[in-house]
């Protein structure tokens, strides 16, 4: 055994260091992240220039032109997204974690950082651009369909892609990660979860907002599924918790490993 | 009783070479990398979780001049901060021994707001900035932090700690406020300049402000109502930090593994 998880630490570093490879920048949550950020920004863009010329009358010819194909293509692109990519992962699981070796476990925690990071810069474009662009939109609009062009940006894809995000990357940790696999986190399942449980509670949302027409109360009761939803963050410490005991010991593991060698 | 010995040398030997590794300058190098990329991480999240807490929550009271009142935006505002502020404190504190989260979610919490507001209510639908300014609350989690480092107790800093946060969102905010709150005669009716503002700027939540802000209020309290509200707001500080210091304790014991689910 201690042969094939050497053996296996060599293929996977490369010939000069064992560790080199983990100084690299990640270029994942540097493309990703440059991404996520030019669809967010031509998002916004489209919402400034089509959302009060054709978006506030939900009968007009013009908003099924331009805001509902929007919609269905953005419920095409995450359903898609998101089936695609954890059937692969589920597909292409490890089946024996005792073949990955501890140079390449942590070379996946830094790719799961990277993804993380994606999903943080998604989650800041969020907080500065979409939570309260729906509570201006609902300042000065009469409210005539669930489906307003602040709705099909912030419900219908900025908060579910961080959910198309999520889901991928649950599977993907607990299917190539050691100390995950053939268990579950339960700080991440309670992220992923809390997140997820927030599309559902449209439904209560909406249905609320169907007694009123007009009146915005931002603090009203009917918004409070998603507070108590978004407390589903508060379990990122614990989650942060396993990642940084998981990482450290291999990071003491494998550079000892790499110190050793250079001794020799 | 060998099994457990086992694992007591195994995890010895562990944790021997965790604190040779810091040592070592290419393991400081990826745990400083670690940790940059932890802190961006978090601070994104928590960042868009407070965003989302405080706008549905007391976001009404800090959109708008008008409805920064004296009796429910002092409340509702320190209620709703330190509610998020307490879950996050317990595991940064009792697993890192930081005392930054007061400090760090209002701070995020103040350049989110302006860029939204900016973004949102001025650019987008053309609000002016001098009437949806958010407020500050970064004094507040200041306060708190210090609190918190210097008692270096939970239980302290929620007593002085959440009182103070609670009762003093009024007077610190009362610099950028005073010129809103000065008495304007228009058309025979006297009102304040954040009031005049407010009429003049009609919104969906026109109705919802006259009917909460201000409501049946006892005139004959003279001026005694915004500290009145304040040490209310301050015993609210003391009860929810505490109770959500204790949500986050739990939290924070969810740090585990289970085999299934139900």
């Amino acid at each position: 055994m201690a042969q094939t998880i050497a053996q296996t630490t060599t293929q996977e570093a490369g010939a000069d260091s064992k560790v080199a490879g983990h100084f690299k920048r990640n270029r994942f949550a540097y493309t990703a992240g440059a991404f996520a950020i030019a669809v967010g920004a031509a998002l916004r863009i489209y919402l400034d220039t089509m959302g009060f010329s054709v978006g506030t009358d939900y009968y007009s010819e013009e908003f099924q032109t331009y805001w509902m194909p929007l919609l269905y293509g953005e419920i095409i692109f995450m359903g898609a997204f998101t089936v695609i990519l954890s059937v692969y992962f589920w597909m292409t699981r490890e089946m024996d974690a005792s073949k990955i070796s501890k140079e390449l476990e942590l070379s996946r925690y830094w790719k799961l950082l990277g993804v993380f990071t994606v999903m943080g810069v998604w989650a800041g474009a969020i907080a500065s651009n979409a939570v309260e662009s729906d509570a201006a939109w609902h300042q000065v609009t009469i409210r005539d369909t669930d489906f307003t062009p602040t709705h099909i940006i912030i419900f219908y894809f900025a908060l579910p892609f961080l959910t198309a995000m999520l889901i991928p990357t649950f599977i993907w940790t607990h299917t190539r990660l050691p100390a995950y696999m053939n268990k579950i986190s339960l700080p991440f399942l309670a992220v992923v979860v809390g997140i997820l449980m927030i599309m559902p509670n449209y439904g209560f949302n909406e249905w609320g907002h169907t007694f009123f027409y007009a009146e915005e109360l931002f603090a009203a009761p009917i918004h409070w599924g998603f507070v108590f939803l978004g407390w589903s963050l508060f379990f990122l410490v614990p989650l942060a918790v396993q990642l940084f005991t998981n990482m450290a010991r291999l990071i003491a593991e494998t550079t000892a490993e790499e110190g050793d060698h250079q001794s020799v | 009783m060998s099994e457990v010995q086992a694992i007591t040398e195994k995890e010895a030997k562990a944790r021997a070479l965790d604190i040779k590794s810091l040592d070592n300058p290419k393991a400081m190098k990826l745990y400083r990398r670690f940790d940059g990329i932890l802190i961006l991480v978090l601070f994104a999240f928590i960042t868009l979780g407070i965003q989302i807490q405080f706008t549905l929550t007391a976001g009404d009271w800090d959109y708008w001049i008008d409805w920064r009142d004296r009796r429910w935006w002092p409340l509702v505002s320190p209620f709703t901060l330190l509610l998020f502020i307490g879950a996050f404190t317990y595991g940064i504190w009792t697993r890192l021994r930081l005392p930054i989260i007061a400090t760090a979610v209002t701070t995020l919490l103040c350049l989110v707001s302006w860029l939204s507001r900016y973004l949102n209510f001025y650019e987008f639908t053309h609000f002016p900035m001098s009437f949806t300014f958010p407020s500050t609350y970064i004094g507040l989690g200041i306060l708190l932090d210090c609190t918190l480092a210097m008692t270096r107790s939970l239980v302290v800093s929620a007593m002085i700690g959440g009182g103070l946060f609670g009762a003093l969102v009024y007077p610190l905010n009362w610099s950028f406020m005073a010129p809103y709150k000065v008495p304007v005669e228009f058309n025979g009716t006297l009102m304040s300049v954040a009031d005049l503002m407010g009429y003049e700027y009609i919104r969906t939540t026109t109705p919802e402000y006259l009917r909460i802000i201000e409501e049946s209020t006892l005139r004959t309290f003279g001026g005694s109502v915004t500290p009145l509200t304040a040490v209310f707001a301050g015993l609210c500080g003391i009860v929810i930090y505490a109770i959500f210091l204790y949500v986050g304790s739990w939290i924070n014991g969810l740090d585990k593994y289970a085999k299934r689910i139900v």
